[in-house]
């Protein structure tokens, strides 16, 4: 997917150069000990630059489930260990750890990327040497390889539910749709089902306007301006898609509470904004404001209270640098896809890819979200449950809405 | 496509609650009087679904407008409901959460807490528009002349279609200050658009028309197009009449926006390339460190805020102000700590300076990363930075912006003083001038140069302070500026405050004139193309320094 918190420049290149150096002198690749004969799986998550604060936790949501694994005696009878790089942020070097992981550490299967020039990027990598990728974040969709397992949504089991819920009687009845986001791949592609979708529902090309910023920008003043202008012109209730990422949003946030626009007058459904953007701001005036994902904090289920309990002591003892009450979606999703895997190696006997790709069909996990999230024959997607969340005054989201059961993922949308 | 969100009720659901709604209309108020009852609002609120709770949000409006509830009891049940301390079990009690204290929502008498507490209604998107009403209502119905006053009446204005009649009716009589009540009636003049008789209609149009906003005229235009409108000539002149009158307040409003806007962001970029203008145009140091000195400005602001939470909570509101010094102090502590152990040694050397500060910027982040953590800080908004002002049509202005404004204004005023009125400022003159003729005449070159470091990093620490209002802090802020700062001092013509001013004002307004007809992708290629262009024809920028360099 997305989250790039500042244009690439030359401090990007200077961190490229500080990383080769790095792994020129030393190896990238840092080894836990274990008992003998484990079963190795690998980490390309950020930890450097600028995905650092955010892709970061992955890694330990990772060791997390290992150890839970480990607990119970393991992959097969043997220990499962983690192996973790830091990609530094840097697209081109996810596709050569991601290969050295598979090649020279020979590591059963790969937990890794956040935005979707870095999956791309790795893409290629795993599919020449028959490796899996877990990829834990909701994306633009329109790909599907069977070397990739894609943990979250795809756009027609996110997006769309929420676009729906907005132009229902309780939502406000939306008709006109203002769409911002950063100017790459995945708000493009979003912003292109989108139109495509109130297309197929009969709303005509006047009732929305694009704009695309660039990655880092933050003078939102101009925008907000043309979007009270947007609202107030005739044809019924307006909404904002927005798509921007990384420290664009709690700009526009900050724009949008300063021209006084609450979300009784123009609701905003941010599709990247995470429990984590909203630390730094005073939520209060943003009450009502909306996102989409698979998994909420404030998800009420026995799993979500055993995973939050698990984190916050996992934070606790090996003190790391987080708040252990934060726990977001892309975590809960690296989280099932351990699981997942661990499951399918079991039920195949084996770590090997081709055998483990065939155990997929059929296998259950009891996600934290409070949904038992599935994989089916067709293809390497998991069915999750989908949420609408409403921003509360504790910088958090209450849970608005949540779909009845985990529909089936559908990869490419009909409307693209 | 997945399955329909769970709250939309079905066809026939929905028809039903129309038919209900046109009974309740037709059933007339007298069946709503004796149907009111404390009770029946809570009940209707728990049911936790739209349409009940709008009712008993109206219900109670209009119970209260007519005497009959008291406005005190109305607005703690709807705070209640806003902040999820109203607690609904499905058959059990109802409940009402006042700090540690259950209470009976009807009665206000302590109650004996359940095992486990049932869960609050969630107030949804249509909802809260009716709390919104309710709580602003409820707030004018208890104190008319209230401080808040003037921010009530402004959601009423803007949620005019759902403020029962009655209700507003009887906001309007007991509002003791004028320009309340011409708000108020304005609030009435919306509704009744639709009243049946010509008169009340043409009084409706002149009322609004005295408000220019774009909102305002769509809904006139609506009506314009209507034949029942169309077809009275009084109504039909009196629209036309508003229409142009608002058309042009709407044109003036668009130029107002579009200068403030140019001056707004223009101020930032002054902000941010002053200090760099000091440094770079003055000194002829190529200082890549420059946006981290912004972030130390801001960082230094955020200890002033959590110092003043901690030992002088009542003088938080003013942190901005009383941070000033510190964000300077602290910036130019650095700055002038970069000049003594780095730079210094390489004032002859230009491409090593470019590398040094290059390197000491990466350090400074990262160095703050690890005392701070990556995250973006959090600042209180004082209230007087709070939201913005209407200044004519739908032209509007931020306090937030008009501070970084009266702030730029306030830094070039320092500057130039301490540039022009001081001894400091006359050597730094000097020096820049000609190095080794003030050499010889006894200034202390590096003395001068130590202090010029100082104040530009000060500078630079100053603009940090005063973007904390509109942009996010984080250890990597600064890079966000590096680039626009170089952009207006070479631009403006190195070595000269005025020429960065210009440049400043001139990128800005031209960035805000382009935005909204080509995006903002499109603005910035645009601007840095004319950008290349001038500098081709006049390499040595806007203004340029006579004497040798």
């Amino acid at each position: 997917m997305m989250r790039i918190t500042s244009a690439i420049g030359r401090r990007t290149l200077l961190k490229t150069a500080a990383a080769v150096g790095g792994a020129l002198s030393m190896p990238a690749i840092i080894r836990s000990a274990a008992a003998a004969e484990p079963v190795k799986i690998g980490c390309l998550f950020s930890s450097s630059g600028t995905m650092a604060n955010i892709e970061g936790r992955l890694s330990h949501v990772c060791r997390m489930a290992a150890q839970e694994i480990n607990a119970k005696g393991g992959v097969l009878g043997r220990p499962v260990e983690v192996t973790v790089t830091d990609p530094a942020s840097d697209w081109p070097l996810y596709a050569q750890l991601g290969r050295q992981l598979l090649l020279q550490e020979k590591v059963a299967s790969l937990f890794g990327c956040w935005t979707s020039v870095s999956r791309k990027s790795v893409l290629p990598v795993v599919e020449q040497n028959n490796g899996l990728l877990f990829y834990p974040l909701h994306f633009e969709g329109e790909e599907n390889s069977k070397n990739v397992v894609y943990l979250n949504s795809p756009p027609a089991s996110s997006v769309l539910p929420a676009l729906e819920y907005l132009m229902s009687d309780d939502g406000g009845k939306a008709k006109r749709f203002y769409m911002l986001g950063s100017d790459y791949v995945w708000p493009r592609t979003i912003n292109k089902i989108c139109k495509g979708y109130w297309t197929s529902k009969g709303f005509k090309e006047t009732s929305w306007r694009e704009q695309y910023v660039p990655f880092g920008f933050s003078n939102f003043q101009t925008i907000v301006n043309d979007i009270r202008k947007f609202a107030s012109e005739p044809g019924g209730q307006p909404i904002i898609v927005l798509t921007v990422v990384g420290d664009s949003i709690p700009a526009f946030f900050k724009e949008i509470i300063s021209q006084g626009i609450r979300a009784t007058d123009i609701p905003v459904l941010g599709l990247d904004v995470l429990e984590a953007d909203l630390e730094g701001l005073d939520t209060a005036p943003m009450v009502g404001h909306l996102n989409c994902w698979a998994y909420l904090q404030n998800a009420s289920s026995p799993h979500n209270d055993r995973f939050k309990a698990a984190w916050k002591s996992y934070v606790d003892t090996n003190r790391l640098p987080f708040r252990n009450n934060v726990v977001i979606d892309p975590m809960v999703s690296t989280y099932d896809g351990v699981h997942l895997w661990a499951a399918a190696c079991q039920k195949a006997g084996t770590t090997d890819t081709d055998a483990v790709r065939a155990a997929f069909a059929g296998l259950t996990f009891d996600c934290p979200s409070g949904y038992k999230i599935g994989m089916s024959a067709e293809n390497t997607y998991v069915s999750r449950g989908v949420f609408i969340g409403s921003v509360n005054d504790q910088q958090a989201f209450d849970i608005l809405w949540q779909s009845d059961g985990a529909p089936k993922p559908v990869p490419f949308s009909p409307y693209a | 496509m997945s399955e329909r969100p769970r709250h939309r009720p079905p066809p026939w659901r929905q028809l039903a609650h129309a038919l209900l709604a046109l009974a309740a209309l037709l059933a007339a108020p007298a069946r709503a009087d004796e149907s009111y009852g404390r009770d029946a609002v809570v009940r209707h609120l728990c049911e936790a679904k739209s349409e009940p709770m709008a009712q008993a949000i109206g219900a109670l409006l209009t119970a209260v407008a007519a005497g009959r509830e008291e406005a005190a009891w109305g607005a703690r049940i709807v705070a209640a409901l806003d902040g999820k301390r109203l607690l609904c079990a499905p058959a059990g009690p109802r409940l009402l959460r006042d700090g540690a204290v259950l209470r009976d929502p009807v009665t206000g008498r302590e109650a004996v807490a359940p095992d486990r507490l049932p869960n609050a209604p969630f107030v949804n998107l249509r909802t809260r528009a009716w709390v919104e009403v309710a709580t602003a209502a409820l707030a004018l119905f208890a104190e008319p002349g209230g401080a808040a006053a003037s921010a009530q009446v402004a959601v009423l204005e803007k949620q005019y279609a759902i403020v029962p009649e009655t209700a507003l009716a009887a906001l309007v009589e007991r509002q003791p200050a004028p320009d309340l009540r011409d708000r108020l009636l304005l609030v009435r003049a919306l509704q009744s658009l639709e009243a049946p008789s010509a008169d009340a209609r043409v009084s409706a149009i002149a009322t609004i028309a005295g408000d220019p906003t774009a909102r305002n005229r769509t809904l006139l235009a609506a009506l314009a197009a209507r034949p029942d409108y169309a077809a009275d000539p009084a109504v039909r002149a009196a629209l036309d009449t508003a229409m142009a009158h608002i058309d042009t307040w709407l044109r003036v409003g668009e130029v107002g926006a579009v200068l403030f806007s140019g001056l707004s962001y223009a101020s930032i970029l002054f902000m941010a390339a002053l200090g760099l203008a000091v440094i770079f145009g003055l000194m002829g140091v190529i200082n890549l460190a420059q946006g981290e000195l912004i972030m130390i400005g801001a960082y230094a602001t955020w200890l002033v805020q959590e110092a003043l939470r901690a030992l002088a909570p009542a003088l938080l509101d003013w942190y901005l102000l009383l941070a000033v010094p510190v964000a300077f102090a602290a910036a130019a502590a650095v700055g002038m700590a970069m000049e003594a152990t780095v730079i210094r040694h390489l004032y002859r050397r230009p491409l090593m300076t470019l590398l040094a500060t290059w390197a000491i910027s990466l350090f400074l982040v990262n160095l703050v990363q690890v005392l701070f953590g990556t995250q973006n800080l959090e600042f209180v908004t004082p209230a007087f930075l709070a939201g913005g002002t209407r200044v004519v049509a739908d032209f509007m202005v931020t306090w937030n912006r008009l501070f970084a404004i009266a702030f730029a204004v306030g830094i070039l005023a320092l500057a130039l003083l301490v540039l022009h009125r001081t001894p400091l400022g006359l050597f730094v003159r000097a020096v820049t001038e000609n190095r080794d003729m003030a050499e010889c005449v006894g200034v202390s070159t590096r003395r001068i140069d130590l202090l010029s470091f100082g104040v530009g990093s000060g500078l630079a620490g100053l603009a940090g302070l005063a973007l904390t209002p509109i942009y996010n802090v984080n250890p990597t802020m600064g890079t966000n500026f590096i680039v626009d700062s170089f952009l207006v001092v070479v631009l403006g013509g190195v070595g000269n405050l005025a020429g960065t001013l210009i440049a400043a004002l001139g990128i800005g307004q031209i960035n805000i004139v382009i935005e909204p007809l080509y995006g903002a992708v499109a603005a910035k290629v645009i601007v840095l193309l004319m950008i290349i262009l001038f500098i081709q024809f006049r390499p040595e920028g806007i203004f340029s320094v006579k004497g040798r360099r």
